[in-house]
Order: C-alpha cells, then sequence, then structure tokens
C-alpha cells in the first residue's frame, strides 16, 4: 500500500446550498485536524462513528459551527488512508470558512479526482471503478460548464504573467551570482533584490485579495432580518429592496411567514429575507412563522438584528441577540428619526460583550443611514482595502496557490534580510515559481537558463 | 565471425569518457581494450586545460568517490587550484584547477597503463559489428576486426568533425587530427538519429610575446582544496593566472568583419552553446558592454604556450592575430595555434537506458559529447558509469545506475535520456532539485559505499572512508554536545561578533549558523583535549549538514508534491490509445516521446493537466490490478 506525505481537504458534497455539506479530509494529518477542529477537543475518537462537536476556529477557538465529525481509521475508509469528515450546515460561506481554516493546519486543497485517485493507488477502487473516475476527469475538464472556468484560468495566467517575469528575473540574478562566480557580471544589490520582492508580494497580495470579494460575486450571500415584533424589520426590507415588497402595519406580528427577494449590493447578488418577528406567542400562525425564522436565520450569512431604538430594548431584544452571537451579524438600530431615539443600551452591550459588533444607526422611514447599512452588510465578507483589480479569484485552489507563493516569497525576503547565501534564498523563490507555475504553466529549468544566457554574457 | 583479437570490453577514443571507461570496466574484472587514434594523445585536454567549477567540479569529486580516476590524474597535474563560491555556502562551493596539459595527458596514460586487464591499441575503427541487434565487435581501418561482449564509443568531436576558421572548412576531429567518417554512417545504418553539434576554442599565444605586467594576477588558494578524497595535499608548485580585458577598438573589428565569420556567414549549421560563446557573439548579442574579461592561463611547466580563454573565435587566422594585438598588453602577441569552431555528430540521447546502453543494439554503450554533452567533467562521469555497466554486463552482474535525488551525474544522465538535447549540455547546480544535498563536500558519504560495493574502491580508499566516517560522527557529537555557556570566557567575545544574544548556553551547531561565526572559531570553543582528534575537513562537512538541515524539506516541498507519481513506469509495450480518453494529439506526442516512466512523459512540453491526469489513473490502476493478481 503506498501512502501520500502529504493531507488533502475539499467540500464532498456539490457546491451552492445543501441541507448539509460534508468536507473530507485525508491524509496523514487528518487526526491531528480534527483534533484541533474540534471543542471539546475529539482526542481519540471511535473509528467509524458520528460525534457531535463544535468545529472551531484552530486559532482563535472561535466556534464556527455545531457539526457531526466523523474519523475513518486507515486501511478502511474511501481513500485508504486516515480519513476525516464534518457533516457541516450547508451554507457555502460557512464551509468555505471551515476549509480555510483546515488550509491553515497541515493539508492543502485537493485536486480533481484526487480522493478517488488515492482510493486507486491503496487498492480501495477496482479498476471498472477507475475508468469511472477517469471519465469524471474528463467530464471536469472538458465539459462546456468548465469553459468559464478555464476562460478564467486563460486570464489569471494572463494577469500573473508579468509577476511571473519578475521572480523569474530575481531567480536567474541570484542563480547566475552562484553559477557564473568567475564571469564578469554586474553586482549583486541584496536591497534592490528584497525590494524587488515586497512589491512582488504585494501584486500577489492584490490579486489574492480579490478572492473573498470573488466567491461573493459567485455565490452571493443570504442576508436575514430578525428581530422583535415591530422593530421595523418590514420596512427596512423594503427600503433594501427599493419597493414596498412586504405589508407594513403598526401592528406587531404582521409578518407572519418569511420572504425573500434578490437584490444587488454593490455587484454582490443577495438574497435578502424578511422574516416574522421573534416573541414567544401562542397564535398557531404565528408560532409557525416564528420556527421558520429560526431555521431562516440559522442558514443565513449574515443577520440583520433590527432594534427599535426608540423604545428601551426588552427581554425579546436580548433573547435574538443573544440567538445571533454564534453568526455574523449586524445591529440595525432602527426609527433613528424618533426623537426619543437613543443608542445607549446598544452600546453598552457591545462593550460587555467583548468583541464590537457593527452597529448601524438608521431611519427606515427617511432613509438616513441606509447608505451604511448597505456597507455593513458587504464588510464582514470584503477583506481590507478595496483593490482595482478587475480580476477576481474565485477558485479557492488558485487562492491556496497564491497564499503559498507569497509564504514562500516572504521566507526568502527574510533570509535576504539575514545574509543568507543565496542557494538558501533561492529555495523559497523556486518553490514561488513552481506555485505560480501551477496558474501560468510551469518555468524549466532550460526556460531559467535561457534567461540567464539572454541577460549576461556568460562565458569563460 | 573470425577476429583478430577478442575482449570482453572495447572502448572507443581515449578522451576523458573513454578513459574513465576503460579504467572502470578493466578494474571490474572484464578484459578490456581501449582504442585511440594516436597513442600520444591520451586524456587530451582539447579546449581549456582546466577541470571543474561550479556543478562540474561537483561531478569529479562524485566520480571520484565511485572510484574514477580524473580526480586523482588532476590533483596530481593541476597547476592552480581555487575554491570557487567561497563566500557563499557550502553547498555551492566548488574546486576548480588549472592542469598543466602536457602533465595531465602524461599521467593520465601512466595510470592507465598500469591498470590490470587493460590493453592499449591504435586505430581507426569503421564499422561496429553487430549480430541479432547484439553488438559482437568492431571493425579497423586496417581491415584488422575486434570481438566483444560490450562496446563503448567514446568519440567526442570526432564523428563527421568539420572545422572552420573564416571561409576554411576541413574534415578533423581536432585540430590536426582526422575526422572519423565511417563510425558515424556506421551509426546511421543501425539506425540511430544523429544530429549536429557546434564548439569552439580560442587562440593559443606565445607567453614571450605577452606583457604580463599588465594584466590583473589571479593567484591560487594557499591552501588548494583537491578533487579526490584520497589525496591529502597538493604537491604539485602552483602558479598564477592573470585577468585581460577586451576594448571597444577590438569589438569594432569584429563587427567590421563579421561577414568572414562562418557563424554568421551560415557556414556553421549545428547549434553551439550559449554559456561559451564565441567572442563573435559576446559582442553581436551585448553591444552595451564595453569590455569583455578573458583569462589568460599558461598551460603547464614545460612550455611558453599560453590559453586566451573568453576569447573562442573562427574568424580568419589573419584577422585573430590582429584582434589578438587589439587586447591591451598583448599589442607584441604572437598566435602560435589560432582558433577554431567545430561541428560534428551527435546521437539523440533518448536512445540510451539510464546504463548508457543503447536501446537499438544490446552492449553498445555511447558516452561523452556524442550523447550531446559538453565538458570533460561531463564526458568522464558518462564514461565511468558505461565502462561499468559494459564490465558488469560482460562479466554477467546486475547493471548499475545512480539517482538524481543523490548525484550530479543522476540529474545528468536522468536530463539526458528523458529530454534529450538542443545545445551541448553542461551540468549547473541549478538543474539539481536536491542542490542543497549534493555538496561536494559529501559526495563520498552519497557515493563511495556504492563505489566499494561494485569493487571500484581499494581497500585503503575505503579504509580512509570508514576512518573519515567514523571523524565525521564523532565531529557532529561534539558540536551538539559542547555549549557555550554565559559564564564561559568565550561568550562575550562570540555574543558581540554575532551581534545577537546567545542566551545562557548555546550549541556550537546552532552557534555556527549565527551570523559572522567562522568555521576556526567553532573549533577554538571544542574542548582542547578533543580538538587534536578533529580533521577541518570533517568539521566543515558536520557543520555544512546542520547549516542546511531546516532547509532541506522546504526544498522539495513544491517539487516533491509535483514529481510524487514519477517513479511509476510505463510498460514498453504499452500503446497509448489504450489509455482511452486522450486526444489524437496526445497520443502522437506521448508515442513520439515515448516516456518510461510517469515523471519523463510530465515533462513532455505540450501534454495536458487533463491527460496526465487520465494517464496516472489508467497507471495507478494497472499496477494495481497487477500487484492483485500476484498476491492470488
Amino acid at each position: 500500500m503506498s501512502f501520500q506525505e502529504d493531507s488533502i481537504v475539499a467540500l464532498s458534497t456539490p457546491p451552492g446550498r445543501g441541507g448539509i455539506g460534508v468536507i473530507r479530509v485525508s491524509g496523514p494529518a487528518s487526526l491531528s485536524i480534527l483534533r484541533r477542529m474540534t471543542t471539546p477537543e475529539l482526542v481519540d475518537p471511535e473509528p467509524n462513528y458520528l460525534t457531535l462537536r463544535d468545529v472551531v476556529d484552530p486559532f482563535s477557538r472561535e466556534a464556527l459551527d455545531h457539526a457531526l465529525v466523523c474519523y475513518f481509521k486507515s486501511p478502511h475508509s474511501f481513500t485508504g488512508e486516515d480519513v476525516v469528515e464534518f457533516h457541516c450546515h450547508g451554507s457555502p460561506v460557512l464551509l468555505r470558512r471551515i476549509i480555510d481554516s483546515i488550509l491553515r493546519l497541515d493539508a492543502r486543497l485537493a485536486n480533481p479526482g484526487e480522493f478517488s485517485l488515492r482510493a486507486v493507488m491503496n487498492g480501495r477502487l477496482q479498476l471498472s471503478q477507475a475508468e469511472a473516475i477517469r471519465d469524471l476527469i474528463d467530464a471536469q475538464t472538458d465539459s462546456a460548464a468548465q469553459q468559464a472556468t478555464r476562460q478564467l484560468a486563460g486570464e489569471i495566467s494572463h494577469r500573473l504573467q508579468p509577476a511571473k517575469e519578475q521572480l523569474l528575473k530575481i531567480i536567474v540574478r541570484l542563480e547566475s551570482s552562484l553559477e557564473f562566480v568567475e564571469d564578469d557580471l554586474p553586482k549583486l544589490e541584496r536591497h534592490e533584490i528584497e525590494r524587488a520582492l515586497e512589491s512582488l508580494r504585494a501584486d500577489f497580495q492584490s490579486l489574492a485579495s480579490t478572492f473573498a470579494r470573488g466567491q461573493l460575486l459567485r455565490d452571493g450571500l443570504t442576508v436575514a432580518l430578525v428581530g422583535r415584533p415591530n422593530a421595523g424589520k418590514s420596512s427596512l426590507f423594503n427600503r433594501l429592496l427599493g419597493h414596498e415588497r412586504a405589508i407594513v402595519t403598526p401592528i406587531p406580528g404582521t409578518t407572519r411567514d418569511t420572504i425573500s427577494e434578490p437584490i444587488g449590493l454593490d455587484g454582490v447578488p443577495v438574497t435578502l429575507v424578511d422574516t416574522a418577528g421573534i416573541r414567544v406567542t401562542t397564535e398557531e400562525i404565528e408560532s409557525i412563522g416564528v420556527d421558520r425564522t429560526r431555521r431562516v436565520a440559522a442558514d443565513a450569512d449574515l443577520l440583520i438584528v433590527v432594534i427599535d431604538g426608540s423604545q428601551r430594548t426588552n427581554e425579546e431584544d436580548e433573547a435574538v441577540l443573544e440567538q445571533a452571537a454564534s453568526k455574523t451579524h449586524v445591529i440595525a438600530l432602527n426609527k433613528s428619526d424618533l426623537p426619543a431615539f437613543s443608542n445607549e443600551l446598544v452600546h453598552h452591550r457591545a462593550r460587555t460583550n467583548g468583541s464590537p459588533t457593527p452597529t448601524v444607526s438608521v431611519s427606515a422611514a427617511t432613509e438616513e443611514g441606509l447608505s451604511d447599512l448597505r456597507a455593513a452588510i458587504l464588510k464582514p465578507f470584503v477583506n481590507g482595502h478595496r483593490s482595482n483589480e478587475g480580476l477576481l479569484i474565485t477558485n479557492a485552489r488558485h487562492h491556496d496557490l497564491l497564499l503559498r507563493a507569497m509564504s514562500s516569497i516572504a521566507s526568502s525576503e527574510e533570509l535576504i534580510r539575514n545574509d543568507a547565501s543565496e542557494e538558501i534564498v533561492l529555495i523559497g523563490l523556486h518553490n514561488a515559481l513552481r506555485f505560480v507555475g501551477e496558474l501560468t504553466g510551469e518555468t524549466t529549468t532550460e526556460d531559467m537558463l535561457g534567461q540567464i544566457f539572454s541577460t549576461f554574457c556568460i562565458g569563460k | 565471425m573470425i577476429f583478430d583479437e577478442v575482449f570482453d570490453v572495447i572502448v572507443i577514443g581515449a578522451g576523458h569518457a573513454g578513459c574513465e571507461a576503460a579504467s572502470a570496466a578493466a578494474r571490474l574484472g572484464a578484459n578490456t581494450a581501449l582504442l585511440t587514434l594516436n597513442l600520444d594523445l591520451i586524456g587530451q585536454m582539447s579546449c581549456n586545460p582546466a577541470i571543474g567549477g561550479i556543478g562540474k567540479g561537483h561531478l569529479v569529486r562524485e566520480i571520484d568517490a565511485l572510484g574514477g580516476i580524473m580526480a586523482r590524474v588532476i590533483d596530481r597535474t593541476g597547476i592552480q587550484f581555487r575554491l570557487l563560491n567561497r563566500s557563499r555556502g557550502p553547498a555551492v562551493q566548488a574546486p576548480r584547477a588549472q592542469a598543466d596539459r602536457t602533465l595531465y595527458r602524461v599521467e593520465m596514460r601512466r595510470t592507465l597503463e598500469a591498470t590490470l586487464n587493460l590493453s592499449l591499441r591504435q586505430g581507426l575503427v569503421t564499422d561496429l559489428l553487430v549480430v541479432a541487434d547484439r553488438i559482437c565487435g568492431i571493425e579497423l581501418q586496417d581491415a584488422r576486426r575486434l570481438g566483444a561482449k560490450a562496446v563503448i564509443v567514446a568519440t567526442g568531436t570526432f564523428l563527421n568533425g568539420k572545422i572552420h576558421t573564416g571561409r576554411q572548412t576541413y574534415a578533423g576531429g581536432r585540430t590536426g587530427e582526422p575526422a572519423s567518417t565511417e563510425l558515424p554512417a556506421a551509426l546511421r545504418r543501425l539506425g540511430f538519429p544523429v544530429g549536429r553539434l557546434k564548439t569552439g576554442t580560442p587562440p593559443r599565444i606565445d607567453g614571450r610575446t605577452i606583457e604580463w605586467d599588465a594584466f590583473e594576477p589571479q593567484p591560487p588558494d594557499v591552501r588548494p582544496v583537491p578533487f579526490s578524497f584520497s589525496t591529502h595535499e597538493i604537491e604539485q608548485e602552483q602558479l598564477n593566472c592573470y585577468l585581460a580585458y577586451t576594448n571597444q577598438e577590438l569589438h569594432e573589428k569584429i563587427r567590421a568583419n563579421l561577414h568572414e565569420s562562418p557563424l554568421y556567414s551560415g557556414a556553421i549549421q549545428g547549434i553551439g552553446p550559449r554559456y561559451c560563446p564565441s567572442i563573435e557573439d559576446k559582442v553581436v548579442k551585448f553591444p552595451e558592454k564595453t569590455r569583455h574579461q578573458l583569462f589568460v592561463e599558461p598551460e603547464g611547466f614545460n612550455t611558453n604556450e599560453v590559453y586566451l580563454n573568453g576569447l573562442s573565435t573562427s574568424l580568419p587566422a589573419q584577422l585573430q592575430q590582429e584582434i589578438v594585438n587589439l587586447i591591451p598588453g598583448m599589442d607584441e602577441a604572437q598566435i602560435i595555434r589560432p582558433g577554431y569552431a567545430i561541428e560534428y555528430d551527435f546521437v539523440d540521447p533518448r536512445e540510451l537506458s539510464p546504463f548508457l546502453e543503447t536501446a537499438r543494439v544490446k552492449g553498445l554503450f555511447l558516452a561523452g559529447q556524442i550523447n550531446g554533452t559538453t565538458g570533460y567533467e561531463e564526458a568522464a562521469c558518462q564514461g565511468l558509469i558505461a565502462g561499468i555497466n559494459a564490465g558488469l554486463s560482460a562479466i554477467g552482474r546486475p547493471l548499475f545506475r545512480v539517482q538524481r535525488e543523490e548525484s550530479y551525474i543522476g540529474v545528468l544522465i536522468d536530463d539526458l535520456i528523458t529530454q534529450g538535447v538542443d545545445e551541448p549540455y553542461r551540468m549547473f547546480t541549478s538543474r539539481s532539485e536536491h542542490r542543497l544535498a549534493l555538496r561536494h563536500d559529501n559526495a563520498d558519504e552519497r557515493l563511495e559505499p556504492k563505489g566499494r560495493e561494485l569493487g571500484l574502491v581499494g581497500d585503503s580508499e575505503w579504509e580512509r572512508f570508514n576512518q573519515r566516517r567514523d571523524g565525521l560522527a564523532k565531529a557532529r557529537e561534539l558540536l551538539s554536545a559542547t555549549k557555550l555557556r554565559r559564564t564561559d570566557p568565550a561568550y562575550l567575545d562570540m555574543a558581540q561578533l554575532t551581534g545577537q544574544d546567545l542566551g545562557d548556553s548555546i550549541t556550537l551547531t546552532q552557534l555556527a549558523l549565527r551570523p559572522n561565526v567562522t568555521r576556526e572559531q567553532i573549533v577554538e570553543l571544542l574542548p582542547s583535549s578533543e580538538r587534536a582528534h578533529l580533521r577541518p575537513r570533517e568539521v566543515e562537512t558536520a557543520l555544512a549538514d546542520y547549516l542546511y538541515a531546516g532547509y532541506l524539506d522546504s526544498q522539495n516541498q513544491a517539487s516533491r508534491r509535483l514529481r510524487q507519481h514519477d517513479a511509476l513506469s510505463i510498460p514498453e509495450t504499452l500503446s497509448f490509445k489504450a489509455v482511452g480518453s486522450l486526444s489524437h494529439e496526445m497520443i502522437e506526442r506521448l508515442e513520439r516521446m515515448r516516456p518510461r516512466s510517469f515523471g519523463d512523459a510530465r515533462k513532455i512540453p505540450g501534454l495536458t493537466p487533463a491527460a496526465l491526469s487520465n494517464l496516472l489513473v489508467y497507471l495507478t490502476a494497472a499496477q494495481q490490478a497487477k500487484t492483485t493478481t500476484q498476491s492470488q
């Protein structure tokens, strides 16, 4: 049986919104990944048994999901290696965060068909089954649906070409100073190379940082308005929508069912959901609505907790905030146009809570603060500054490769600063070139030598 | 067939590949003949009188570790030793030496004549005798027939050699020596794909006509580092080389006369090495350079002849003389032998197995420039591997190969047989994915046990190897056990020297990684009782291991991922149509290149990732099916 040294991770259910999403990890690091991703830590799991655990961010220990996890001990697994599975809630945003967390541990994203390939190598799949996998690989590379992806891959390659050439230039500079020590080459300026590497890394960073936005553009967001009855959810819903879709009355509990409508926020497709107010009720229809609200809330990528800022917050508000706490949420403090409006209490709450919750004062009546609310919705999903990139990274593998290239370059910068010899500095740069090469096509040693001989006059 | 003489192994050509090949085959116990056109020119350095350099020096150390002879011969005949890249890490340092051209030749012949089972023969080979796709001997110009179980062709630039100076062209293997025209015809008849390459050489100058004071001297190392692990010390007297420069006037002269150069008139078809360009090429391709560096290298103790390294040219002889006189310090210099360019035949090395045997004719081996390489060191290491395998096959032992992961020799052979050549192939350290592990100073650790197992490493060398291995173990133990403590008298000095906080205590292996710390200082910190037993070379090697230990893994990280399936072999009988789902174009590419492993297939230009995935799944599944059947 042949085992791979590295561990791979991928979503093994179809992408998009489903009831559950299964994330599968295979390889020697599987068990340690399972341990670091669960709380209470699942130290010695019984193989083949599902266990309910909180799935957490391995570094911050922040809870990401409540999920069924399972460990399959080698060789009794799909691939024949140690495998763990996380059966999570099906939100694409959530699944992405969990996979991102696993990637920061000792795993990389699987290539298409790689789980099956490992299964074949370890004798867990027969030849006939392998034929089917091959067809699958074909389907993935040749189907019309992949055209768009391939086209995008071409654009990424085009976009990265100058950076790759710059990287190659730096490598050529360092390599030739090593290989042609007797030749009359220009002096190597280390700080210049360091600067060039910094700007190269910034360039990769710029492209990589489009990933979150790229994913958003592709998959979109589900945003639900929640809050106690009559806080003004439906009014805000209509304002965000731009037309009167939900029925608005002063009577608490008017909205009994969820309504969802697509809107565009800054180019991002958002499904906006208006929900029934959450309160304890004995009325049957309203209580069905409240149940439905809880389900929608659980499935949403972001919650807007609507609070009537003209009134003191009550237990119902507290209960809603409590429920929203485990999810990404923003607080919309509504009715800022009323004289009784105050944001004191919520601020107090945000402080006591440790992590400040983004809070926006808004008026559904005058639309004051509405653009702030729109911005606050997207903010958790778009990292840092807006870049000028025309191209967006939407593929997690591409993003992974860019990050790996960046970290390789960073390690070389560090070595240059510490005056390390060129052959050591070059390790990270060659690695970076290989990672970028997976996006742009491989650069062979011959290509590099060719570059040396066309740049410098070599020849003792 | 009736033969005049019968041997186990015949080596054609007594250059750097042929000498190693004959020596190795004979010492393995095969009755060996070394054939040459001129017995007085055994081990001749046709071009620059120097051995080693970055990458090349590594090869020579590996040859020595496997039991080859080049390193010992140059150690006895080198007249200027320099360890290159001293200021850089140990993995990219390598020895280089100027040779006394005549002494080298004499010493090589002496070495071969002292070898048991080895006969020297003079003659021109006109045919290869092949019966049922197996070699059985050779035919000479004088109609003699020699029989052999294995034949190694190591003919350098002699196959259809064509020499150019200016518009003059003539047949020749080197200047003043005849070319071989019958042998390449025989190779073509046998079906070998043959191409043309080109190389060149600079004019040689009469040293008495040079103003030596005009040049910057380049002194030898004070303590020369030998090539051979068995050489204790370099005893040969050492000389200076000198640096000279061209100037604009000289460049102008060349530009004005390019039409006289066969390189630019189109007379030369063969492809030359880009890293060893002619002065014509340098001037044309780098017009912004105001001067080019030249090396003025004495050819030896018993001659005034001087080699003008860097001025390779095929311009007419009279023009060469005018150009040389434009070099500051050479106003009166006289050319003894003009430079020239030479075109020659080579065989596509993809015809070869990793043992350097041809797939087409069993028992026929090729080594050196005939495989598209350039350089004495590149030739010698192929000669060694071909000689070992010709010898082994003749005496019925299993063949021997070295891996890419363990040696530059492995890199060279793997590159040749999987990728072929577009231009003369030279070794560079960047060709290896394992540069940090393949150091010149650990070639013995990597390869000498293999040389011993083959039978090429003698008892006294083996004892020396074991002593060094014990010494290394001792050095490693001492260096990692000895600590420098805050209370030690030397602590303050070392902290100041490194400019770093060294903590309460630090092991010497850790200290050695800090800035500005030299090996000598580390040795000083060892307990004085132990210091006397340690040799500097062993401390150096031990420290080099520690220096790179932390980087070896990241060096392999990305390439390992790329290469994880490379070892998967592709059956020779596999029809790529059977793989299925491959486009017509992909099948064609695969059939044309006939990769032997998945790793070979991965390097084929133009194969799509999807085609490679298909092939990979097919191969793993097929292998799986095979092992399942076997275990049933």
